[in-house]
């Protein structure tokens, strides 16, 4: 679904590129999440894969980003943006504020595109309903909480069916219910099956519950790429950025101090951790 | 400075009821945090504390005053608030004149304030940037340049707005260095915030808050084990409390080591019983 | 959370259901004629005889009237108090201590609140009865530009937003030892950490906001479809384009030497 070749980005007017020789392949129907301190580029693979470099932002690019069997660089944005959803961190900048009502908001973007009012009118309802907004469809955008918002944005782009989503720390700015909210949907979007999602987050509990794979970008290059459990609690990535959740640093300090000999990879979740500290393993140190 | 908010309501001209009869004292260098979900009146009584909102009934007393008694800007030698958007307050070309801002304002002697900036910047880690342009920084750097410009102003009491939000594990980590050399400095921190782990970890004292009235008012391990409260707030624990509990440990550890501590106690007094 | 800038209030009335370019003609129909006819009763002949009873059929004429009085009242004050007393010459008619009220002066008064009037009921009855979604549509339908179009939509929704926001600013600004009362100098200082935040914030928030814009396909060239559906009836068509030319005959006549002052 996805493939980036050596992808190499420098935005005008910088000495250093913003990404470095990136390269990975994402299959349809994965759930990808990166990760990474800020400043390592992730935003700017956000647009790159959206189409928004190098269509929107001019600047040095190099590589090759293929998405959907178009080559980003040689499509249109116009005909990218049917097939790829971008989803980013402020919920209120992402409602165009064309229409005076959420159901309008969304359906303002298959107006654009030309999809005939019959069709716009059901797949509205899907959209709303998939989020969680259905009996807000006639209130003002304007009116609704950042999270209400931030799940307009998400109908918005899903109402227009693309095969890749892809969402730039979407919750940083919600509080927990709203949070629970967003990856609510997500769930439910990764259940439902066929979406290739690529997720840009800090909370790493929820990237450890959700993703299949993570990403980790730091200076701008790839340094990790594995399943969530070998990424988040990698001291590499740890060195470099990515931040562990507190079961990893616990399980962490116990097997440093030698209070467990637990086998297998320190856990990133509640319920790995519980594996963990629950495990029969032999230490005469104690007692 | 001690704090003290005694019976305050307050609505909004609205007529939204954003603070129904909340009473709290904060002695002297207390570190507290404020929880809750969005819409529970966190940010309303922060806005009390240096007169941006003054109560519908009640009053606030900050030291000895009443906060009707005096403007904001007079408040604000007294008061340090940290905004939690930036870019609602950058305005200099440089950082170093957008961090002397405040001590400017309240009137510092140039040597004072130069201090005052250096060690504010050195605080959070901008020293190297004190001749940038605040808009060519990150996002996550001018939340702590607004920060900084609050330190500067050398304030008993200091307020922070969602102080995590945007920041990565690196920021999240020298954010809790600040907290903790601040409390170390005896300064009043007040937070509100949405990282309950970084709540437990720097905070002495947490506040719950829903639909605008105080639900649980008391020490972190205290306050942040009550699971009703917190749910009622939407508010998850913290991670090292969820996992004491999921292992039926009967403790509330608020760190890492807390938490390796309770756990290894435990095992050795279950291991001692099963021998 | 802030209310959208839009005074649009949804009734369930025939005016409601009229066409907005319907509207739209009778709207500047009624504040041609309420500015441009002269003399003191032809505008609030228009206002009484045309806006209101409209505002009535559209069942709005509460809210309209509500929103006229604030506007009008001052107006109609600092007029009669301006010009009704202070007119050079002219027919004196009251007596007030040592000034005293003109005929002339009343009379031009009460012809510039009325013009005010005429304006004012115009521009709301068409805000009350018409979405502005609706409105944009039916002039997009015709030709008009889609990007001012959408300029004008979306900036009603954000204006409420924008003021929260330099209300924040404002509120930062204090908190950090800004006086903005006192004497002009230390107002006017006081301008620059006012008014440059609100700007550089918003130049971010535009570049969001055209990447919103984009990833909706704003800028596709293509035939474009619509979920609302305006109603059109021939009758409409027809009185829109008598509107027109009665407008355009009666301001003719106006300017015509020698017929009316």
């Amino acid at each position: 679904m996805i493939s980036v070749r050596h992808l190499t980005f420098a935005y005008p007017l910088t000495s250093t590129a913003s990404l470095w020789d990136v390269s990975f392949d994402v299959p349809a129907g994965q759930f990808c999440a990166v990760v990474g301190p800020n400043r390592a580029g992730k935003s700017t693979l956000c647009y790159a894969l959206s189409g928004f470099i190098p269509h929107f932002y001019r600047g040095e690019i190099s590589g090759e980003v293929v998405v959907a069997d178009m080559v980003v660089a040689a499509t249109p944005l116009a005909a990218l943006v049917g097939k790829v959803g971008l989803v980013f961190q402020n919920p209120f900048n992402q409602i165009t504020g064309a229409r005076m009502t959420v159901r309008g908001e969304v359906a303002f973007g298959m107006e654009n595109l030309g999809v005939p009012r019959e069709d716009m009118l059901i797949r509205v309802n899907e959209a709303l309903e998939m989020v969680g907004l259905s009996g807000l469809a006639d209130r003002s955008p304007a009116q609704l909480s950042g999270g209400q918002q931030q799940r307009l944005a998400l109908a918005s782009v899903l109402v227009l069916r693309p095969q890749v989503l892809i969402l730039d720390e979407p919750t940083s700015q919600l509080d927990p219910l709203g949070t629970r909210e967003v990856f609510t949907v997500l769930a439910r979007l990764v259940e439902a099956g066929g979406t290739t999602v690529i997720l840009v987050e800090h909370k790493l509990e929820w990237v450890g519950a959700f993703a299949d794979r993570v990403i980790a970008l730091a200076g701008g290059q790839i340094i990790a790429d594995a399943p969530p459990r070998d990424v988040l609690n990698s001291p590499e990535a740890a060195a470099a950025g990515v931040g562990q959740t507190r079961y990893t640093q616990a399980a962490r300090r116990a097997r440093e101090s030698a209070l467990s000999t637990a086998a297998g990879a320190l856990p990133v979740t509640l319920e790995q951790a519980v594996r963990f500290f629950s495990s029969r393993s032999v230490d005469e140190h104690i007692a | 400075m001690n704090i003290s908010l005694e019976h305050v309501s307050f609505n909004y001209p609205a007529g939204v009821q954003a603070l129904s009869d909340v009473s709290l004292d904060i002695v002297a260098g207390e570190s507290v945090a404020i929880i809750g979900e969005n819409g529970a009146g966190k940010t309303t009584l922060a806005r009390h504390l240096n007169g941006l909102l003054r109560p519908s009934s009640g009053r606030v007393l900050i030291g000895e005053t009443d906060t009707r008694t005096l403007t904001v800007a007079r408040l604000a030698s007294r008061v340090g608030y940290v905004f939690q958007n930036p870019d609602d307050q950058l305005f200099e070309r440089t950082v170093a004149a957008e961090v002397g801002f405040g001590p400017r304002n309240l009137g510092l002697p140039a040597s004072d304030a130069k201090f005052a900036i250096q060690n504010a910047l050195e605080r959070v880690g901008l020293a190297d940037e004190a001749n940038s342009h605040p808009y060519d920084l990150h996002v996550s750097q001018r939340k702590l340049v607004a920060l900084a410009a609050a330190l500067a102003m050398t304030t008993p009491i200091v307020v922070l707005d969602e102080p995590t939000t945007g920041q990565d594990a690196e920021g999240v980590e020298r954010l809790g260095q600040i907290v903790d050399s601040l409390k170390a400095d005896h300064r009043t921190m007040i937070t509100i915030t949405h990282d309950i782990d970084f709540c437990a970890e720097h905070f002495e004292r947490v506040v719950v808050m829903a639909a605008g009235r105080i639900l649980v008012d008391g020490p972190a391990a205290h306050t942040l084990a009550q699971a009703a409260a917190l749910a009622q707030a939407e508010v998850e624990p913290p991670q090292m409390i969820r996992l004491a509990r999921a292992l039926k440990l009967d403790a509330s550890p608020l760190t890492v080591n807390e938490f390796i501590e309770v756990w290894r106690s435990n095992r050795t007094s279950t291991r001692s019983a099963d021998s | 959370m802030t209310s959208s800038f839009s005074l649009y209030a949804p009734r369930a009335s025939r005016y409601h259901d009229l066409h907005p370019l319907t509207k739209l003609a009778i709207s500047a129909a009624i504040m041609i004629a309420g500015a441009g006819l002269g003399g003191v009763w032809p505008a609030f002949a228009v206002f009484f005889a045309v806006a209101l009873p409209l505002a009535i059929w559209g069942k709005v004429a509460i809210s309209l009237l509500r929103a006229v009085w604030p506007i009008a009242l001052p107006f109609a004050i600092s007029l009669f108090l301006i010009r009704g007393f202070i007119w050079p010459g002219g027919t004196i008619i009251a007596t007030l201590g040592p000034i005293s009220l003109k005929a002339e002066g009343l009379e031009f008064a009460l012809a510039a609140l009325g013009r005010i009037v005429a304006m004012v009921s115009a521009f709301l009855l068409l805000s009350l009865t018409t979405a502005p979604d609706a409105l944009m549509l039916a002039l997009t339908e015709r030709g008009f530009p889609p990007m001012i179009a959408y300029i004008v939509l979306t900036t009603i929704q954000i204006v409420p937003r924008f003021q929260a926001r330099a209300a924040t600013i404002l509120d930062a600004q204090r908190s950090r030892g800004l006086e903005t009362e006192g004497w002009l100098p230390r107002r006017l200082r006081a301008l620059l950490p006012l008014v440059t935040p609100l700007i550089l914030s918003s130049l971010v928030d535009v570049e969001e906001r055209a990447i919103a814009l984009e990833a909706r396909a704003f800028s596709r060239v293509g035939v474009k479809t619509s979920l609302l559906v305006l109603r059109d009836t021939p009758f409409q068509r027809t009185a829109r384009w008598l509107i027109v030319v009665i407008l355009a005959a009666v301001m003719g006549l106006r300017f015509v030497p020698g017929i009316a002052p």
